[in-house]
């Protein structure tokens, strides 16, 4: 005996459809609300352009400080934000200039390294890159080697990659213990570090600078996509059904979209290039769960001619029911995996997908079918009115 | 029957080995975006105006030269606001044959307009001409710089065939600050005569009025004491015309100083070497300026005849001293450059989301499995073993395309594996309905297969009209979205509906005349 739910279930959905469509029509207003009058929608560097560096710290980090160093550039407007992450001390921190191009990225790293770091120390452990850190061991010769200028590289190069290497597994280096678990280093040049290196407080982990013309062009990129994929599976769709289904997909389709921005605007969430790809995978979701429903009814619609179409709607509805919801149930798994365990660069588009799936999968029953319902008696109206008039 | 069965196998085999072969070993065969291996991504502007001006004004001096020498000295010179042109303010007294004659062999690339005054502005082509060698030449400058950095797998390419744009990537790079400045260096050498120093700019001028001279130019150095520590600045009156420029440079190598201080020694061509060995000869015990990017960096006086050797000093590190002769060996930019946009991720990070992504991807793919195989018992056995496939086979179109797998690539990777079971779903769901109605086995799956094809293709469809447009419009990363998501639902066709059907085909025949099937 398999498992099976939703099997030859009954339910009539279309009775209710007032309740559905009522329900929906609250949150789309609430979304309304809250993305023109309410919180807005919060635009990342992509879209808004500016500079932002996501910056770990040896300890907890002082929020002030950084926010005094960079305010001090007078270079534009700073938001600072911390992850959550228990144990991680990252922060993001971003500067915004919108009438500005240029490399913002330097003058907010030297602003930083002015505020925590010490000043003209021979090496910057958690910043300097291989050849730098071999070149000072290079100057400074403390495992006394000798000779020239390469044999001393030589001799130090190793050395260099090998801590670079543990860098990168960590991000940031605490300290001397650290230094201890890179073996290949020689007792000379721990003392060196001990006396000359200075470790810093923090490690870039990474910056993202988008001037105002790069800005503008993603942004247009961006709408162009959103434009040209609407725009194509209206076309797929109006080719594929009747017109009054077309306009349920697309009902369905603005009610998922709206939902979710309204979603995104609530909590908070940047807008980037990664949410609007979330977005348009959404809008691509919703039509295709769409579409396996209004493929059944159109099934349905040759095989019993008879039959009232708000019963067929039900019937084909409660016929796709378990794929629906099996489907639905696993991707809401797999972005659910990819919510929690995804890191903090594909949280927000994780969480794009899960909201798009839940009100998508929702919508396509609810929203799609009657519409198409509403628009298909509206449309049979004016024909007969049409008719009588002659 | 048995005989379609074997080619179908023999296909399914065929393709899964294909796949395998491309993608493996997958840490060397799948090639991964910056976001995943860390780098930089660059976008850069050459400022094409300052490329201009250099011709502009090389022009103007030019005409300027040649008619001083055929006695008729123009009264000024100016350069246009704008930049795209000059003018020559001639004295009443100039023959006016002189000018014509000038003015036809040495302007040829400009309009000129003549009144008592010359008025050149450069032609339209030829200025649209010009931008484009400077952003080609800053293209092969940057390229040559970045060669000798030493970076694996650098991309520096033009955006667009007619754009002032570049973009270049860099994977891998542990020091982003130091590679953005090696770019961005211009790197002009200059060495110039020098006609006076003085502590400022006032005092410098002072002799001639507080005007500068029309053939000098004020350039500004620091003062530096013997630890190299700034202390100051000086300011030098040079002559307007170099004596020799970083073309004439055959090659920059780091060297050291009298004091063994980190320096760069250069050699000239031969021709430039000739020209310097006649300048030093004649002028010993003069100072010359070595001019970098409009700075002084020293100021040397000239002890004896110099034939084509010499030597920047300064406070360098041995790093500086390394960066600066490879600049100078790549050669100088014709324009300054200006960052549109950067995206710099550290290698630790790019690792931190590749363990994230894998660990995301298995835990979902886990979910999905474990769920078929308990909702669909033998059948989800069959959907898993197509899932797997879809995913060896994703894999392996990505390495035979090199496509480039991105962080939200990964996350579309994991999100097809949601989507691709959808297929099986549909198909298993209508099986279970047409056994429902009392249909035989054999033909309850000829039914829930063709029955269900339609509703896939449909449904895929829109998917993939989305992931078409991304691909168009997405940039970097979410092109490597678009990219896996395409791949994948494409793909999902080829497991989900051939491959399954396959296998439940085979089964069928295995078991003759079944009466129940595990679904």
């Amino acid at each position: 005996m398999s498992m099976r739910f939703l099997a030859n279930t009954n339910f009539p959905f279309m009775r209710y459809k007032w309740y559905f469509i009522s329900a929906s029509l609250v949150l789309l207003v609430a979304s309304g609300v809250s993305i023109f009058f309410g919180r807005g929608l919060v635009m990342g560097v992509d879209f808004a352009g500016g500079t932002q560096l996501t910056l770990r710290f040896r300890d907890t980090p002082d929020i002030t400080r950084v926010r005094r160093a960079l305010e001090g550039l007078k270079l534009g407007e700073v938001t600072i934000q911390r992850f959550d992450e228990e144990g991680l001390n990252e922060i993001l921190v971003r500067m915004q200039n919108p009438a500005a191009e240029g490399d913002f990225t330097k003058a907010m790293l030297d602003a930083l390294e002015r505020e925590f770091d010490v000043p003209g120390a021979a090496v910057h452990l958690n910043r300097d890159g291989a050849d730098a850190i071999r070149d000072a061991l290079v100057q400074a010769d403390p495992d006394s080697v000798g000779g020239s200028v390469e044999r001393r590289r030589e001799h130090y190069q190793p050395m260099a990659e090998a801590l670079l290497e543990f860098r990168r597994g960590v991000g940031v280096l605490k300290g001397m213990s650290d230094l201890e678990r890179v073996e290949k280093l020689s007792p000379g040049v721990r003392r060196f570090f001990a006396n000359d290196a200075v470790f810093g407080e923090f490690a870039m982990l990474a910056a993202d600078n988008v001037g105002p013309l790069v800005g503008k062009d993603l942004r247009n990129k961006a709408t162009l996509a959103v434009i040209f994929s609407l725009t194509g599976m209206l076309v797929y769709i109006w080719f594929r059904f009747q017109l009054p289904y077309g306009i349920g997909a697309l009902a369905a389709l603005f009610h998922d979209v709206i939902i979710t921005l309204g979603a995104l605007s609530f909590t908070q969430r940047e807008m980037n290039l990664p949410t609007i790809a979330a977005l348009l995978t959404l809008v691509g979701y919703s039509v295709n769960d769409t579409v396996v429903i209004f493929d059944r009814i159109r099934e349905r619609l040759k095989l019993e001619r008879g039959m009232p179409l708000p019963a067929l709607m039900d019937k084909a509805i409660n016929q796709t029911l378990s794929r629906t919801v099996i489907t639905s149930g696993l991707t809401f798994l797999v972005v659910a995996a990819l919510f929690l365990f995804g890191g903090d660069v594909i949280n927000t588009f994780a969480f794009v997908l899960l909201v798009g799936i839940i009100v998508g999968t929702y919508s396509s029953i609810y929203i799609a079918s009657p519409v198409a319902l509403a628009f298909t008696g509206l449309f049979e109206r004016r024909r007969e009115a049409k008719r009588r008039r002659r | 029957m048995k005989k379609n069965l074997t080619w179908r196998w023999l296909l399914i085999g065929a393709v899964t080995v294909a796949a395998v072969v491309m993608m493996w070993p997958p840490k060397e065969k799948i090639n991964l975006g910056l976001d995943l291996k860390g780098g930089i991504h660059l976008v850069l502007q050459v400022n094409t105006e300052d490329a201009l001006r250099a011709e502009v004004d090389a022009a103007m001096e030019r005409v300027r030269a040649e008619l001083t020498s055929k006695g008729a000295p123009p009264a000024g010179a100016q350069r246009m606001e704008d930049g795209r042109g000059f003018i020559l303010k001639m004295s009443p007294g100039a023959d006016p044959k002189v000018v014509d004659q000038v003015v036809e062999d040495r302007l040829l690339d400009f309009n000129v307009s003549r009144g008592v005054n010359i008025e050149a502005t450069l032609k339209p082509e030829v200025a649209r001409t010009i931008r484009d060698m400077a952003v080609r030449q800053g293209l092969e400058t940057i390229r040559n710089r970045i060669d000798q950095f030493g970076v694996a797998e650098p991309v520096i390419q033009r955006q667009g065939i007619e754009g002032d744009r570049i973009v270049v990537q860099l994977p891998g790079v542990d020091d982003p600050g130091r590679v953005k400045d090696l770019i961005r260096a211009t790197a002009f050498l200059e060495i110039k005569p020098v006609i006076s120093v003085a502590p400022t700019r006032e005092a410098l001028l002072a002799a001639y009025g507080g005007a500068v001279p029309d053939d000098a130019e004020v350039v500004v150095g620091d003062v530096e004491d013997l630890e190299g520590r700034v202390t100051g600045r000086e300011y030098f009156l040079l002559k307007r015309v170099s004596v020799i420029t970083g073309r004439d440079l055959r090659n920059a190598r780091r060297s050291q100083d009298r004091y063994n201080q980190p320096a760069v020694s250069f050699f000239l061509t031969p021709d430039g070497g000739s020209k310097f060995e006649d300048y030093t000869r004649n002028h010993i015990g003069e100072r010359m300026a070595i001019v970098l990017d409009n700075r002084v960096r020293s100021a040397p006086v000239i002890r004896g005849q110099i034939r084509d050797e010499g030597i920047i000093e300064g406070s360098f590190t041995v790093q500086q001293a390394e960066d600066l002769a490879l600049v100078l060996r790549a050669g100088a930019l014709p324009a300054s450059i200006t960052y549109l946009e950067e995206r710099t991720v550290g290698p630790s990070l790019g690792r931190e989301s590749v363990i994230r992504g894998l660990r995301a991807g298995l835990v979902g793919m886990a979910l999905v499995v474990a769920f078929m195989l308990l909702y669909y018992r033998g059948a989800g056995i069959n959907a898993n073993l197509a899932l797997i496939l879809n995913a060896v086979i994703l894999l392996g179109a990505m390495a035979a395309l090199k496509a480039t797998l991105t962080l939200p690539g990964i996350a579309g990777i994991i999100l097809t594996i949601g989507m691709a079971v959808d297929a099986n779903v549909l198909i298993f769901e209508r099986i279970r309905e047409e056994l429902g109605l009392g249909k035989t086995v054999r033909s309850a799956v000829e039914l829930g297969f063709s029955r269900a094809f339609g509703t896939i293709i449909d449904s895929n469809l829109t998917t993939l009209i989305a992931a078409l447009f991304l691909f168009q419009f997405g940039t970097g990363p979410i092109k490597g979205f678009a990219v896996t998501l395409s791949l994948g639902i494409l793909i999902s066709m080829f497991t989900a509906v051939f491959t399954s059907r396959t296998l439940f085909e085979t089964i069928l025949a295995r078991k003759g005349r079944a009466q129940t099937l595990s679904i």
